[in-house]
């Protein structure tokens, strides 16, 4: 292993480790609040919002998340205005993965007993403070463990942004690559990247998951 | 204060409530027996819109229920709800499950709400128990918090679906306690459940009910000593010969 293209091209990964990680909270936040909405969109009585959400949900899971992310990368250029590499594959990750965060939530909803909903409405909530305060809260917790896999995912899929030069780790590593021609340690080195991104993400999943459930 | 009139109600084929006709007058207790599938459960839920009625005429407090420009939710604030399984929100403490309807719906400053919901622990006897999450009280302690987070809202009626029901043997006597002072103090309530004792003791009016249908009604004394249906003597048969 040749540690010198670490430390030669240091700076490339920190700069591609930093899109990565950017590109990847800003698409959890944003794919965690569009698939909450979407989940909720599934299961209200009212019509027009449940077949948006299912629309929504079978159409984006159901197509490669490299589609996805080109259509918000060529996509506004036909209507006039441009998205650069970074925003389109953000929006584009962020779209894709709440596809199944809403999935995930809406199976969490699904599985809080219909007592909470009768109780909170009974009492005088609306259908929505009713969501926010009872059902929510507590679908989270049921979720943690597949939304943790999401968000694993999702950083991992961030890689799709090399392809529209989205200035991610994978872009930088495949320029560092065509300098050094060392393909194989250039790339073991962007594994570490990740590794780092990923591995303290799953353990603070774990604590999270543990933490909801000794309270109660 | 509540009038059923000529009221049904169908689950696609299924005929639930059969020309339903209740009157239940401020203060009173009424409690309603009948075997399971009876429908009385479905009725009382439709008192507060948990359930749709089919056609029929509904009104609590002067207020038609299953009608569009009805603000339920205005409506749902002045009727507190015990279920059979208590439904508390288990990830809120039991000072929070009472506060929570009284803050969001009521617009009440937290302080305040903290207080009233003291008042109605201490008033059910469980005022230490505010700070504890609901898995860590038993079955009849869970009860009695929800009826004081029925109460928190200060409402004019209480609907109680079997709230016994759920419960072991020896915690039914704590709720049904709570309940007999609640009807002292003249609360209007419904009361849906298989405690005879009960009924006998507390309501002013028995409802007896059998495959969607009112059978039978009276005050207490008659309903258990002359029954005058025959479904009705049969039914009080089975649950009172054991």
């Amino acid at each position: 292993m040749d540690f010198s293209i670490l430390t030669n091209y240091f700076d490339l990964y920190l700069r591609g480790f930093w899109g990565t990680l950017l590109s990847s909270v800003l698409a959890l936040i944003g794919s965690f609040v569009i698939g909450t909405v979407i989940a909720v969109f599934r299961i209200t009585t009212i019509k027009a919002l449940r077949w948006f959400g299912t629309g929504y949900v079978e159409f984006i899971r159901n197509i490669p998340l490299l589609l996805v992310v080109c259509i918000f990368y060529y996509g506004p250029s036909a209507i006039g205005f441009t998205l650069d590499g970074f925003k389109a594959g953000t929006i584009g990750l962020a779209v894709y993965t709440s596809a199944f965060i809403a999935e995930a939530i809406r199976a969490g909803i699904m599985a809080v007993p219909k007592g909470q909903m009768e109780a909170s409405r009974s009492s005088g909530l609306s259908y929505v403070q009713a969501m926010v305060h009872i059902i929510l809260p507590q679908a989270i917790k049921l979720v943690i463990p597949p939304l943790g896999n999401q968000f694993i995912n999702l950083i991992k899929n961030s890689s799709v942004l090399t392809l529209v030069a989205g200035f991610d780790l994978m872009y930088f590593a495949d320029s560092i690559s065509t300098e050094t021609y060392r393909t194989f340690d250039t790339y073991i080195f962007v594994a570490v990247f990740y590794l780092v991104l990923t591995v303290p993400l799953s353990y603070g999943v774990r604590v999270w998951e543990r933490r909801l459930q000794s309270k109660y | 204060m509540i009038d059923f009139h000529q009221v049904e109600k169908h689950y696609g084929h299924f005929h639930v409530l059969k020309s339903i006709d209740l009157h239940v007058e401020e203060g009173e207790v009424v409690v309603v027996v009948g075997p399971s599938g009876s429908g009385k459960s479905t009725m009382l839920r439709c008192i507060n819109r948990l359930e749709t009625i089919t056609s029929g005429g509904l009104t609590v407090d002067g207020i038609t229920v299953n009608e569009r420009k009805t603000d339920i939710n205005k409506l749902r604030k002045e009727i507190g709800m015990v279920f059979q399984h208590f439904n508390l929100y288990p990830h809120k403490k039991v000072i929070d499950n009472i506060t929570l309807a009284p803050v969001k719906v009521l617009g009440l400053p937290k302080a305040e709400a903290e207080k009233t919901a003291m008042y109605y622990l201490e008033k059910v006897g469980i005022a230490d128990k505010a700070q504890s999450y609901p898995n860590q009280l038993s079955g009849g302690q869970q009860q009695r918090v929800a009826i004081a987070r029925g109460l928190a809202m200060k409402p004019k009626i209480m609907l109680f679906d079997e709230p016994t029901s759920a419960l072991d043997p020896e915690m039914v006597g704590e709720v049904l306690d709570v309940m007999r002072n609640l009807a002292r103090e003249g609360m209007t309530m419904v009361v849906v459940t298989h405690e005879m004792g009960f009924a006998k003791e507390v309501a002013d009016r028995v409802i007896f009910m059998d495959q969607g249908q009112i059978v039978e009604e009276a005050a207490p004394a008659e309903f258990f000593a002359s029954p005058k249906e025959e479904r009705t003597r049969t039914f009080l048969s089975r649950v009172l010969s054991h």
